[in-house]
């Protein structure tokens, strides 16, 4: 049987229940690793599963399994069954999705190219990376995924979706008195990699980082985040803000702020599912049509994203990500854009930077993340450019760069013209005012 | 039936070339509950299982993992494997792999299949309702148990079977006064049964969690700068993992990323210091039987009273290095690549009480639980986030902080160590490589009083 067939016939195990669905996944995977700048790994992954969701008297239950013979979906219909009877009501459930035609049209999630690969030509790329770099690598891994997936409940809805993902993600290391450390990550829908780009910018990053000196001392200044590092600030912020859960719940900072606003007039925030990217389909992964919406509008908080348990979905009930689509019929359903874009600015990196007065250019931090509740961070700068007056100064290591994501979403200065997807965010280089940078 | 489906994938592989290789088959079975403001947010019963043929030829690893494996499917797949091993020899020599027959299951005093369902859902919802109070705005209770079974068959003759079980129970609060949010967690975790949460105070739990979380909501911004830091266990475990443990990880040495190469001999912290990799902590989160190579787990000494003594070590790092492995060849699950990775790493105790520091300290700021850390094995930085944390001056508590981040350079902290408290405690949780492969481990250790880089966001 195929996905649909296997989504559609489970539902009859469930037919005592006044509500059922089944989610299926399979995937094929190829993976290559680089370790000490030589090729060594290559994986061939075959992943294959489902997750059921039922209710009855609003006491829902959940069961995920691996499809390996055919009385596993038959096996996760009645564990799904048995563990709702241990539920409790909910009587915050709603129910699944009711059947829809697609709102929006979306194209290029499907790469042929990526799922002809061969081994052979996933070690010719990573050559070519090896080989344009001037560093080592120490580390690298490249994978490729065709996913296909398939939704049914018990309303009668019928959906399925087939795209293709790319995931990279490089490190490199040039010796010097110091050690430096620069990293690359990809992501996207297609093999668009330019393997001559991403190893010389590992060589740049690299020695950049070797040369990083420890700041001393502490002041306030401009921060100014390339997309690679703002990408997960903006959504561990801005993404938990919009998050119908975080509403539903009251913990969203952005909580009774509709049409309020949240943040400066220039920035405005689309959810895009008609892109290519990675996450972008016409349904999400319950079976909700997606629709572009926006969601910050110059400043002002025009729309949350939901899901079915929230209610009033916005066809953002997902279980994929942007990385890896192992197991991900094990995920919980949970809240997340398709493609939140950041409307691009006018602005090159080069112009944001002549124009700052007092800053860092952040390269590299140890890992970039806002608390979702207050939105503080305290982050380590591992590489950072200090600007004095639109110029670079000095490269800067061991120190802590502090600050708060909402507050800065209201101090925005620059917004860059260089948008890069990142995941299930598409964002551009940003600065922010209002943030202290504090060293040894 | 599945032992003879290895077995034979073992030999295929053999047949068309492997100089070493193995077949593991995983069934990872979880039950979730997780409640929310008194409702069952989520109930879930996952099981997933698949197989992984590993293929070791002129140096390299080729894999095949599937989650559909019949007799039809072994000779493609150890093909697949074998072939995925091509390319030009990396200069490793032969792995030294010790044959082992067994057939073992993890002590417990209440195995979690033998407790009904519905006692842990009342478990559940008991933390959730014991955490109400005024001002928490989202009561969160949660319970998982995970039961791993793992057969592993290997081409030098080992077959071996084996069973591990984790538990967890949870109460997190979000509190809030109308301006302000802060969260507090807390509940045990282990390698154990049921009798995790039967041997618990739930009522206790939630109503202490809710009332730190309140609390919180009064806690003052941290300085920032460098300060004399007290780190409770949590944090010094944190320290010990993310610093010095992913560097200690032998696949990082042996291609000299990590700032530890070499060090096997050197000073790199005060006398006051010593550290583990200890796979065989009773009941610890990050304890195994076997790694994920069928390597028995064992216990690494990586700091001796301040001098570095040595790595964790896969079968090929340890081939690499001429030295035998230490059981730390772990992967998240039978479709991921095994990794040197850490079981539950620690730093050793010290003959100071909490009380004596705190009175011993003029100004400083001693820490209350960690949100997370980042590694560093290039560099040797530290960075953790640090849940919440106390004024201390003049050798007395004065305020509560709110969150804030602790960072330097690991050496440099390890050397201005200058007092540890006698207990350690251990805390549960999951490692990442990199950004992806987690693994269940723990970290932990006493209370230690540094010198650290500070800044509250």
């Amino acid at each position: 049987m195929n996905i649909r067939e296997i989504a559609v016939d489970s539902l009859k195990y469930a037919k005592k229940m006044e509500h059922a669905e089944s989610y299926v996944l399979q995937s094929v995977t190829h993976s290559a690793y680089i370790d000490g700048s030589r090729i060594s790994n290559i994986e061939t992954k075959i992943d294959s599963g489902m997750c059921v969701r039922v209710a009855d008297e609003n006491k829902p239950g959940r069961a995920c399994v691996t499809l390996g013979d055919a009385k596993d979906s038959e096996n996760c219909v009645n564990s799904a069954i048995r563990v709702s009877s241990f539920s409790p009501k909910n009587n915050k459930f709603k129910g699944y999705p009711m059947p829809s035609g697609p709102a929006v049209d979306v194209k290029g999630v499907f790469d042929k190219k990526i799922e002809d690969i061969t081994g052979a030509e996933l070690r010719d790329i990573l050559s070519a990376v090896i080989g344009s770099c001037g560093s080592e690598i120490p580390r690298g891994l490249l994978r490729l995924s065709v996913i296909g997936s398939a939704v049914a409940n018990s309303n009668g809805l019928l959906t399925e979706h087939r795209s293709t993902m790319m995931y990279g993600h490089f490190t490199s290391m040039f010796r010097g008195t110091r050690n430096g450390e620069g990293t690359e990550s990809l992501h996207g829908a297609s093999l668009t990699i330019d393997p001559e780009h991403i190893g010389k910018e590992l060589d740049r990053k690299a020695r950049a980082s070797a040369s990083a000196i420890p700041f001393k001392g502490s002041e306030k200044m401009t921060m100014i985040l390339p997309p690679c590092e703002l990408g997960d600030m903006i959504m561990s912020s801005a993404g938990s803000a919009l998050n119908g859960e975080n509403v539903f719940y009251e913990r969203s900072p952005w909580t009774g702020k509709m049409d309020k606003e949240v943040a400066s007039a220039c920035l405005t925030l689309t959810d895009d599912p008609t892109t290519p990217g990675p996450l972008c389909s016409a349904f999400d992964d319950e079976g909700t049509p997606s629709q572009k919406k926006v969601l910050v509008d110059n400043g002002i908080l025009r729309s949350f994203i939901r899901d079915s348990f929230v209610g009033n979905s916005t066809g953002n009930g997902m279980r994929r990500n942007s990385t890896d689509a192992q197991n991900v019929y094990c995920s919980s359903v949970g809240i997340r854009p398709m493609n939140m874009i950041v409307s691009k600015g006018a602005y090159s990196q080069d112009d944001i930077i002549s124009q700052t007065d007092n800053g860092i250019f952040v390269e590299k931090f140890a890992w970039p993340e806002a608390d979702p509740l207050t939105g503080r961070f305290g982050l380590e700068v591992r590489c950072g450019h200090i600007i004095r007056n639109g110029k670079i100064t000095d490269t800067i290591n061991n120190s802590l760069l502090m600050g708060n994501m909402f507050d800065a979403l209201a101090n925005i200065e620059f917004i860059g013209n260089d948008a890069v997807n990142i995941g299930c965010v598409t964002i551009p280089t940003m600065s922010f005012s209002g943030t202290e940078l504090a060293g040894n | 039936m599945m032992h003879d489906l290895l077995l034979k994938a073992v030999n295929n592989m053999q047949k068309m070339g492997a100089e070493f290789c193995d077949a593991r088959s995983q069934t990872i079975k979880n039950i979730g509950i997780q409640s929310v403001n008194g409702d069952i947010r989520h109930l879930s019963d996952r099981t997933v299982g698949g197989v992984c043929l590993r293929a070791w030829v002129n140096g390299r690893w080729g894999y095949y993992s599937s989650t559909s494996f019949n007799a039809g499917d072994v000779k493609k797949a150890a093909g697949t494997a074998v072939a995925n091993a091509a390319g030009s020899p990396r200069g490793c020599k032969d792995l030294n792999v010790t044959e082992i027959k067994t057939k073992k299951r993890q002590g417990l005093m209440i195995h979690p299949d033998d407790v009904d369902m519905k006692e842990k859902v009342s478990a559940v919802l008991a933390v959730d309702s014991a955490q109400t109070s005024e001002k928490v705005l989202n009561r969160v209770g949660s319970y998982s148990e995970e039961i791993t079974k793992n057969i592993l068959m290997n081409s030098v003759g080992s077959e071996m079977e084996w069973e591990e079980v984790r538990t967890r129970f949870r109460a997190m609060s979000v509190a809030s006064d109308g301006q302000r949010m802060e969260r507090y967690y807390n509940g045990p975790d282990g390698t154990c049964g049921y009798e995790l949460v039967k041997n618990l105070d739930i009522e206790a739990l939630g109503r202490e969690t809710a009332k730190e979380a309140v609390l919180t909501l009064n806690a003052k911004r941290t300085p920032s700068g460098p300060m004399t830091v007290i780190s409770d266990p949590m944090v010094s475990g944190l320290l010990a993992h993310e610093v010095m443990g992913h560097a200690s990880e032998a696949d990082e040495v042996v291609k000299r990323r990590s700032f530890l190469t070499d060090a096997v001999g050197k000073k790199v912290a005060s006398d006051i210091i010593s550290m583990y990799d200890d796979g065989t902590v009773d009941g610890a989160h990050g304890t195994i039987l076997y790694d994920d190579e069928g390597t028995p787990a064992s216990c690494t000494q990586i700091i001796k009273n301040g001098i570095y003594t040595g790595y964790m070590h896969t079968l090929e790092s340890a081939s690499l290095m001429s030295v035998r492995p230490t059981g730390n060849g772990r992967s998240e699950n039978y479709g991921k690549r095994i990794w040197a990775r850490m079981t539950n790493t620690f730093f050793g105790p010290g003959d100071r009480t909490l009380d004596d520091l705190i009175a011993d300290t003029k100004y400083g700021i001693l820490c209350d639980k960690m949100v997370n850390g980042m590694e560093d094995p290039v560099g040797g930085g530290f960075e953790a986030k640090v849940l919440r944390g106390f004024l201390i001056e003049n050798g007395k508590i004065t305020d509560m902080l709110r969150s804030f981040t602790l960072t330097g350079r690991a050496l440099e902290i390890l050397g201005t160590v200058d007092a540890a408290t006698k207990d350690i405690i251990f805390d549960g949780g999951m490692c990442g490589k990199g950004i992806e492969d987690w693994v269940n481990v723990s970290s932990g250790g006493p209370y230690c009083r540094a010198s650290i880089i500070v800044g509250g966001g």
